[in-house]
């Protein structure tokens, strides 16, 4: 098993390396003046002209060659520095361990009841084989499925706020900020939930409460409408089994035989998917964080590409990177737990 | 009817928790936050250095956290008042003198007693330590370090000087053009002409010295006051020294402290153009304006203000201000309605729908700057697809296509002005009359200006190119950055009149990427784009000068003429140059008055540029925010300090 991980680690450096090299052959695609326009933060920077865009090039040393580029940043990366991101204003590193924590406390708290509710109801979905349940689990899912996140998230934004005003976007309420920045309140993991908790604020957990739940509806429903479609395939697959037959041929009721004989194995795969769900999830949600204004990694990166930030992009690809190559792992360690026929080899 | 009443149970806890929440929030349309004042922006602030910016977002933290010499007189662009100097320099007070061979003195008497936001106090350790100035008690305040958080003309000098020796930013080499009197346009030149070599690498140490002790000499403090010794004539001077950027002054102790130049002529090469984060003074201040930076939170784009009640003037009415980025227009929208933002910034196209909201004051702000199709001659003639086969033959445009004066003439006849401002601008602005906008010197409302008359186009159209381009008929395409439908109305309104006038002329429009038109207009000596939709406004309120709005537009060493081709420069050099020149070294406004009005006759008969309008703006706020004063030459930034939250 430790050998095992060890070789599936060791996959990091390779998927990092070649990441990168695309990365940065892409960019040196663009002329330096393209390139520039990260560290441009308005037109009025123009107006020295050409000689100033040239004194910018010359000043980040965006006319060097490709290699001497790529070396530089490559041990910089080796000394543990990720760079400066332009649009954060920020080094890369600290960026992404400022949002870490608020991406993780969306995801994790979209992401078990996505894969719970997917588990639930495909289950009943599969077991209920066209009957009226089946049916309306179908429907549901397939709404999910075919809404765009960013009008679904809208649409959550202007019932549960521009309506009812129940559940802001943001992280926090202005009053709660204030506390938050005061010096009584002691960041321990940056998610604010957990920190309310730990520093014994109710209110301020209430209203970080308040403020994830409409992003979490929106991440919730589109990723469980995708886990169940796979998890009621698998259901259909699995009862058709012959152990399926035989557990009911021996008289097990058949809640026993679904939930306990039926479902774990078909698990397998929604797990496969649960995995990279939550990889991708953890990646950012790109526009439900910007829809629900809320500042976690997916919005950084995205506003980060759109300004050609590449030490940004960079950073936030070798973080990337790292999630999917660790997720991958976890998910394949998962599997003989499922299923003790899988073997690690 | 069976009932479950565990799930009845599950749901009642359900709708408790979801009413327990929403008791959290507050009913609709209240005064959220009396004392903070919260902005919903989409741009960020780069800096907080003042002597390292130069776009406007940053000045919504230069200008409420520093203090500058003199402050604009509320809305006019012309006028001043003092600030951290207690008299405003005029040739009547005597404190500006024309010194004989031409040098003009300024002399700024300093207000007294005005503190920084942190004020140094020494140790028994004989350190200084520095502290909140609003958090001392009376015991701790007559323990600060003389000098030491006070602002007096030493740390007026030392701020200009590090902003000019820094040389980082346009706004910062204004005030070199300012000190030199427009000899020199940054520090570097100024070494280099000084040392008389090529190149700023070539200037030795002795040569760096050299320059620093030349504007030590511009730059001096004499009995407390802060003299500025100037070559000749600059007279966009004190509009200079009001602008939020680096004439904003710093406490020299502190900023020393801190790490940032140490005033010594030695050692400013070391601090000259750091990168961003290298600026000590890039997340952290020290001023003496009615705010203080509480947080600055750069990953999350916000910015929280906290008053400071040791403002030289009655401390502000808010408490707080906070500035968050929130890119997503609806999000803005919602938080604005409900009242949880108290200004948000509202694209264009929804501003007619928030002016008619319930709760909402949408109060129009007229811009100092106008918006135009600009013109390049020539044009990038290699592998250039905005010209299409590079040749007069239908399929294309020479890269001199715009050098000749009848083309120029016949895109500006056949423009519909009145279209666009009537219907995309729905009556808000006015044409633009050249580069001149109203308030500038120079402005007159009957100048001349082009209407739509496609038979006067169709006239010129004929007679460019001997005839031929009418024959063969042209291909070109004009580029705008994206996002800006007006850019699109205005390009698609000559379009379809172009093709009115004859079939065989064809404009193709492109939205670019900001980062692409960059490319398409600074990535050779020549330009790219035959045809390019911008908007440039001046710096200062003078239209002459290095950065007023005439010499943008009309001096060969102006700001459009560095994207627009040699042959725009030729034309410059040639025509107006010398009035501008003339104009600039006059002082008496009735003089120059006169001048500028001629060169904005000439823009219109030299047809420079496609002048469409004058920018206008909009502030989009709660009905409870008052006291925003709007001065045209700030574009728009706000002054926290005059802010308050009242229904």
């Amino acid at each position: 098993m430790v050998n095992y991980v060890f070789r599936r680690l060791l996959f990091f450096p390779v998927v990092f390396i070649a990441l990168s090299l695309m990365i940065f052959s892409l960019q040196m695609l663009l002329s330096p003046v393209q390139r520039i326009s990260a560290y441009i933060t308005s037109n009025s920077e123009l107006k020295g002209g050409r000689e100033q865009i040239e004194a910018l090039i010359k000043k980040y040393g965006l006319d060097e060659p490709f290699l001497t580029q790529y070396w530089e940043w490559i041990q910089n990366i080796l000394s543990g520095n990720l760079g400066w991101s332009e649009t954060a204003r920020s080094p890369v590193s600290e960026v992404l361990i400022s949002l870490f924590p608020a991406t993780v406390e969306l995801v994790i708290l979209a992401f078990i009841p996505s894969f719970l509710g997917a588990v639930w109801l495909g289950t009943k979905a599969g077991a209920n084989l066209n009957r009226p349940k089946d049916h309306a689990i179908r429907i549901f899912t397939i709404l999910g499925w075919s809404f765009p996140t960013f009008v679904f998230g809208l649409i959550m934004l202007l019932i549960f706020y521009g309506y009812l005003n129940w559940f802001p976007p943001g992280r926090l309420s202005q009053w709660a900020v204030t506390e938050v920045e005061s010096g009584n309140f002691i960041r321990y993991t940056g998610a604010n939930l957990i920190d309310s908790l730990l520093n014994g604020r109710w209110q301020i957990f209430l209203d970080s409460l308040r403020h994830l739940i409409a992003p979490i509806i929106t991440l919730t429903y589109v990723n469980l409408a995708n886990m169940t479609r796979v998890m009621r395939t698998s259901m259909l697959e699995t009862l058709r089994q012959d152990y399926i037959r035989t557990a009911r041929a021996k008289g097990l009721s058949e809640k026993i035989v679904q939930n306990k004989h039926a479902r774990r194995n078909a698990l397998l795969p929604v797990t496969t998917m649960a995995g990279m769900e939550l990889a991708y999830m953890m990646g950012g949600v790109v526009i439900t964080e910007t829809i629900f204004d809320y500042h976690g990694l997916g919005q950084f990166a995205a506003h980060a590409a759109a300004n050609l930030d590449f030490p940004a992009v960079l950073g936030f690809a070798l973080y990337f990177a790292l999630v999917l190559v660790l997720l991958n792992l976890v998910v394949d360690l998962l599997y003989p737990l499922i299923d003790p026929r899988v073997v690690l080899k | 009817m069976k009932i479950n009443l565990n799930y009845m149970k599950n749901l009642l806890i359900v709708l408790a928790g979801i009413a327990v929440l929403a008791l959290g929030g507050t009913a609709y349309g209240q005064i959220k936050n009396p004392n903070t004042l919260i902005y919903l922006t989409t741009d960020d602030i780069s800096s907080l250095d003042p002597a390292y910016i130069g776009d406007t977002p940053s000045t919504y933290s230069s200008y409420n956290v520093y203090s500058r010499l003199l402050d604009y007189n509320g809305s006019n662009i012309s006028e001043f008042v003092p600030a951290l100097a207690s008299q405003v320099p005029s040739v009547a007070n005597g404190l500006i003198e024309e010194l004989p061979g031409g040098a003009v003195r300024y002399t700024f008497p300093m207000r007294p007693g005005v503190k920084a936001h942190k004020v140094g106090i020494k140790g028994s350790d004989g350190k200084i330590k520095w502290q909140y100035f609003d958090d001392l008690s009376a015991a701790d305040k007559a323990k600060i370090e003389p000098g030491y958080g006070e602002i007096t003309a030493d740390d007026a000098r030392y701020s200009l000087m590090r902003a000019i020796l820094q040389g980082e930013s346009w706004m910062a080499n204004a005030v070199t053009e300012m000190i030199t009197a427009g000899k020199y346009s940054n520090i570097e030149k100024w070494a280099i002409g000084l040392a008389g070599v090529e190149k700023f690498d070539d200037v030795n140490e002795a040569g760096l010295i050299a320059v620093h002790d030349d504007l030590a000499k511009k730059i001096k403090v004499v009995d407390g006051k802060l003299i500025l010794t100037l070559e000749s004539s600059f007279p966009a001077t004190l509009g200079i020294m009001a602008l939020p950027f680096a004439t904003s002054i710093v406490d020299r102790e502190w900023a020393i402290d801190m790490g940032a130049w140490p005033d010594t002529a030695a050692s400013w090469i070391k601090h000259h153009k750091p990168k961003l984060d290298q600026s000590p003074l890039f997340k952290q201040e020290n001023g003496s304006g009615p705010f203080i930076v509480e947080d600055w939170n750069r990953t999350e784009k916000k910015i929280t203000f906290k008053r400071f009640d040791g403002f030289f003037r009655k401390p502000a009415p808010l408490e707080r201000v906070v500035l968050r980025l929130v890119p997503e227009w609806t999000n803005r929208r919602l938080q604005l309605l409900a009242g949880d933002a108290d200004v948000a910034v509202t694209p264009p196209e929804f501003i007619e729908e928030m002016r008619k909201t319930k709760g909402i004051t949408v109060t129009d702000l007229e811009q100092v700057y106008g918006r135009g199709l600009f013109f390049g001659w020539p044009v990038k003639a290699d592998d250039n697809p905005a010209i299409g086969s590079g040749k007069l033959d239908g399929k294309g445009v020479p890269p001199d296509f715009l050098a000749d004066l009848d083309v120029r003439k016949g895109f500006n006849y056949a423009q519909d002005y009145q279209v666009l401002l009537e219907q995309v601008y729905l009556g808000r602005t006015v044409q633009s009359r050249g580069p001149t906008v109203r308030g500038l010197m120079g402005y007159r409302p009957d100048s001349p200006i082009y209407t739509n008359d496609l038979e006067k186009a169709a006239e010129h159209f004929k007679k460019a190119f001997g005839g031929k381009l009418w024959e063969v008929g042209f291909e070109v395409t004009g580029y705008t950055a994206e996002g800006r439908s007006q850019a699109i109305a205005a390009f698609g309104v000559l379009q379809q009149n172009l093709a009115r006038i004859n079939p065989k002329f064809r404009l193709k429009v492109q939205a670019l990427t900001s980062a692409s038109m960059r490319e398409k207009s600074y990535g050779s000596s020549n330009p790219e784009s035959p045809l390019a939709y911008m908007g440039w406004g001046p710096d200062y309120s003078d239209p002459g000068g290095p950065l007023g709005a005439a010499s943008y537009y009309l001096s060969s060493s102006g700001l459009v003429a560095g994207f627009s081709g040699d042959g725009y420069r030729a034309l410059m050099k040639e025509k107006f140059d010398p009035l501008l020149e003339k104009a600039w070294k006059l002082n008496d406004p009735a003089q120059r008055e006169p001048i500028y009005a001629r060169l904005q006759e000439m823009s219109h008969e030299y047809a420079t540029t496609q002048f469409l309008w004058e920018e206008v703006t909009a502030n989009v706020t709660r009905d409870w925010v008052k006291g925003y004063v709007h001065n045209k030459i700030l574009y728009g930034a706000w002054n926290f300090y005059n802010i308050s939250k009242e229904l």
